[in-house]
Parts: structure tokens; C-alpha cells; sequence
């Protein structure tokens, strides 16, 4: 095997994970040095309030949602594209696809947590619909994970993931929509983006997440795809392999001309 | 053993069936546990949200309306303190009581145990607990409270941050008279 051959790695892939690491270097920067802490004076009791140093991860926190959400709906889409292609291109695509969402979706539930243990005053509230949602996405594709190992069978593997993630991705409109939807019976708060509630540096430093975090998907996404197709090339190998062993064992010429001699009877 | 040696005078051909090769579609049972433990999740998690959820959500202005009708159960109720609150005692335990609004409807509430860390007039807060007749020790020192004959008495406070992370432009909930 060559040396290009021993490793997922290639020279544009090199380049995406030095920009990803150079970026999250930067993005904790700006995130937990050059931004402010969120304080405010209240105008009654003149006391200070806000989410003070918590703030900061918000940063981290949206931008790995956001890239749940891109990475399931891509897992969704190679899901359709196996079940009408059958091909494993496809198949390889979708389950890289749900395990760096799956990655990501763990991650937003932690900062979630984390984040709301000083400003919510719980680490998780059962009754909220958009924590139960995110939870319920990251069992299913946990579940989608699992599934994949059960059997043996490639092509009942990949046909049966397919149709759990399409399944499971139906919960992602529940998961984003919720606190529209149940406004006033959640606890997690509306859209900030969606009525642009933020600005200047706290603004920069959340679109700087999104681009790092998607520079992040984007390098996970690529080695996870290359381990998944030299998986499947050397499961396919393995069965080449086999019959290959198994066409050597019956390629007999003794019996073939012994039979040969006994067919030429009278 | 099954061995053929009279075939055209060759060596002995062993047909001895080979053990059988690995099924493909042979169950992984690591991984069909994994699979149960998630829907086992999942069933738990459904189970605890419509559990939860059977906990009704009120707004200040729903709970007053229903307070015959609640009686003794509890509830969550969503609302925006007064400026104005009181450290006392109930029942022997420390509770804080201050008052409750949305628009123009309000409820005076005794908050057993420590309030939450961002608990400040003005910023919404989700409580549990469930409508007392009488009135909580300490009412005399708020100025807009209620004191109509019923409080809340609530034993969990989580608080409802908004979405407005413009800190020079953020506006307090405001409601009802002394907000």
C-alpha cells in the first residue's frame, strides 16, 4: 500500500483541519477574552443582571445546533439518495453524516445544560419542549448508530438506517419550531437571529462560530466519509477474498480430468 | 469423514461438508443491547415529558381565573415579579414572597427556599406549586401586592431569559400597577 493510501488524509483535507484548528483557536479568543460578559443595571433595584460570564457560550452553543441540524438533514438526504440509488457512496455519506450530527447534537445538550444551571437556575427541565425535542433527535440517532452494528448484512444495514433516519430527521421542524410554537409554555427562549436581537462583537463572534464549527463538520465529515468507504472497499475485498479462496478450492484438475475420464465413457 | 477414492484411479477426494461459514445477517448482541437501551430512552423520556406535561402551564392571568377550579393541585405558572420582595419565614422554612403579574392580573407568591440567581423584577420566572387560601407572612412590606385572600406556594423557580442579548437596548418585562 502507498503512503497516500495509508492514511484519510490528503492536502485539501490537511488545509481544512489546520483552518478548523486555527479557527477554533480564534473563536475562543473572541468568545472568552475579547467579548463582554452580558451585565445589565437594573433600572429599579440598580442591581446588576444578566447571564454574566454564562454568555459566552453561546457562542458555541447555537452554531453546534445549527450544524445538528445541517448535518442530520444531510444524513436525510444521502438516506433518499441510497434508497433510490443503492449505492454505497450514498449509504457511507449518511452515516458519516449522522455520527458528526450526533457528535454535535451531545455537545449542544452539555452547553445547553451548562449554560442553563446559572441563568435558568436548572441544568434540565423535563416539561421543555425544546430540550426534550433535542433530546429525543439525539436518542434517535443514537438509536440510527446502533441499529447500523446490528447486523452483519451491509445492504440490510444501509436500508435500515435509511428509513430510521428519515424517520428520525421528521423531529428537527419540532426541535427548531418549538419555542415559536409553544412560546409561552417553553422555557428556552425565541430566536435571537431571527429578530437580529444582537449586534457588533457578540454578532461577529456568533457568525464567527458558525463558520469555524463549519469548518469542523466539514473536516469530521470528510475522514469520517474516507474511513467509512475504505470500511466498506475492504468488507468488499474480504468477500472478494472469500470466493475468490472458495473458487480455489473446487478449481480441482485432478477431479476435473477424472471426470473427464469417466464422462468419455461408452 | 466422507472420502470418494475410486474416481478414475486420483488421489481421495474428502467431501466432508465444511463447517458452516459466518451467516451475514447474524445479529451483533452488543449492539442489538445498545439498540434496546435507546428505546428503552426514548420510551423513558416520552414517558417523563407527558408525565411533566401533565403539569399544567398557566400564565398569571390563566392561574387567577382557575384558582376554584385548581384547588390543591399543582401547576406551573409563568409571570413577571413586582420590584419589591420579602425574606421571611413559613412553616419554619425560609421563603421569599413577592408579587406576580401578567398585564394587569397579579398574584402574590411564597417562594419556599432560596429564590433563583437571576431572580430580579422584571425578568419572567417559571415557579411550581399550587393556590393557598390566606395570606403569606410579609405582605405588609410589598407595595403592589395582590392581597386578595390566596398566594402561591411554590417550591421550584427556573427563570425565563429572553432572547435580547443587545445589553445597552434590553427592555424588562413591565405589567400591571408599581412595575
Amino acid at each position: 500500500m502507498t503512503g497516500r493510501r495509508d492514511t484519510t488524509g490528503s492536502a485539501g483535507s490537511r488545509l481544512l483541519g489546520v483552518s478548523a484548528l486555527v479557527g477554533v483557536a480564534v473563536l475562543l479568543l473572541f468568545a472568552f477574552v475579547l467579548t463582554d460578559p452580558d451585565v445589565r443595571v437594573h433600572p429599579t433595584t440598580g442591581e446588576e443582571f444578566g447571564q454574566f460570564d454564562a454568555v459566552r457560550l453561546l457562542y458555541l452553543h447555537v452554531p453546534m445546533a445549527v450544524l445538528t441540524y445541517a448535518a442530520y438533514i444531510l444524513c436525510a438526504a444521502a438516506s433518499v439518495g441510497y434508497l433510490v440509488r443503492r449505492t454505497p457512496w450514498w449509504d457511507v455519506t449518511a452515516y458519516a453524516a449522522a455520527e458528526v450530527g450526533t457528535v454535535f447534537c451531545g455537545l449542544v445538550l452539555v452547553t445547553g445544560s451548562i449554560w442553563g444551571r446559572p441563568v435558568w437556575n436548572t441544568w434540565w427541565e423535563w416539561g421543555d419542549v425544546r430540550l426534550m425535542t433535542t433530546l429525543v433527535l439525539f436518542l434517535l440517532f443514537l438509536g440510527y448508530l446502533a441499529l447500523r452494528r446490528t447486523t452483519v448484512d451491509p445492504r440490510h444495514q444501509a436500508r435500515r438506517a435509511a428509513v430510521v433516519a428519515l424517520v428520525a430527521v421528521l423531529d428537527i421542524p419540532l426541535v427548531n419550531r418549538s419555542v415559536e410554537w409553544w412560546e409561552n409554555r417553553t422555557l428556552h427562549q425565541q430566536s435571537t437571529l431571527a429578530e437580529l436581537k444582537i449586534q457588533d462583537l457578540t454578532l461577529f463572534t456568533l457568525m464567527l462560530g458558525f463558520v469555524v464549527f463549519g469548518l469542523v463538520a466539514a473536516w469530521l465529515l470528510l475522514h469520517r466519509f474516507r474511513v467509512g468507504w475504505l470500511e466498506q472497499a475492504a468488507a468488499e475485498h474480504g468477500v472478494a477474498m472469500a470466493i475468490a479462496e472458495r473458487h480455489a478450492e473446487l478449481d480441482m484438475p485432478d477431479v476435473d480430468a477424472a471426470v473427464g475420464d469417466a464422462g468419455d465413457g461408452p | 469423514m466422507v472420502v470418494v477414492d475410486d474416481v478414475g484411479g486420483v488421489e481421495p477426494l474428502d467431501l466432508t461438508p465444511e463447517a458452516s461459514r459466518p451467516d451475514r445477517s447474524a445479529r451483533r448482541p452488543w449492539s442489538v443491547l445498545a439498540l434496546v437501551l435507546v428505546v428503552v430512552a426514548v420510551v423513558f423520556v416520552l414517558l417523563r415529558t407527558l408525565g411533566d406535561a401533565s403539569l399544567f402551564f398557566y400564565e398569571v392571568d390563566e392561574a387567577v381565573d382557575r384558582r376554584v377550579e385548581l384547588g390543591d393541585d399543582r401547576f406551573r405558572v409563568v409571570g413577571t415579579p413586582k420590584p419589591g420582595f420579602v425574606d421571611t419565614e413559613l412553616d419554619g422554612r425560609a421563603a421569599v414572597v413577592f408579587t406576580l403579574c401578567v398585564a394587569e392580573v397579579s398574584a402574590d407568591v411564597a417562594h419556599m427556599g432560596d429564590p433563583a440567581e437571576l431572580f430580579q423584577p422584571g425578568v419572567p420566572v417559571v415557579l411550581q406549586g399550587a393556590w393557598v387560601v390566606g395570606t403569606p407572612p410579609g405582605i405588609g412590606g410589598l407595595t403592589s401586592a395582590a392581597d386578595d385572600g390566596w398566594y402561591l406556594r411554590t417550591d421550584h423557580m427556573v427563570v425565563k431569559h429572553d432572547n435580547d442579548y443587545r445589553s445597552d437596548e434590553a427592555e424588562l418585562e413591565t405589567c400591571g400597577a408599581g412595575s
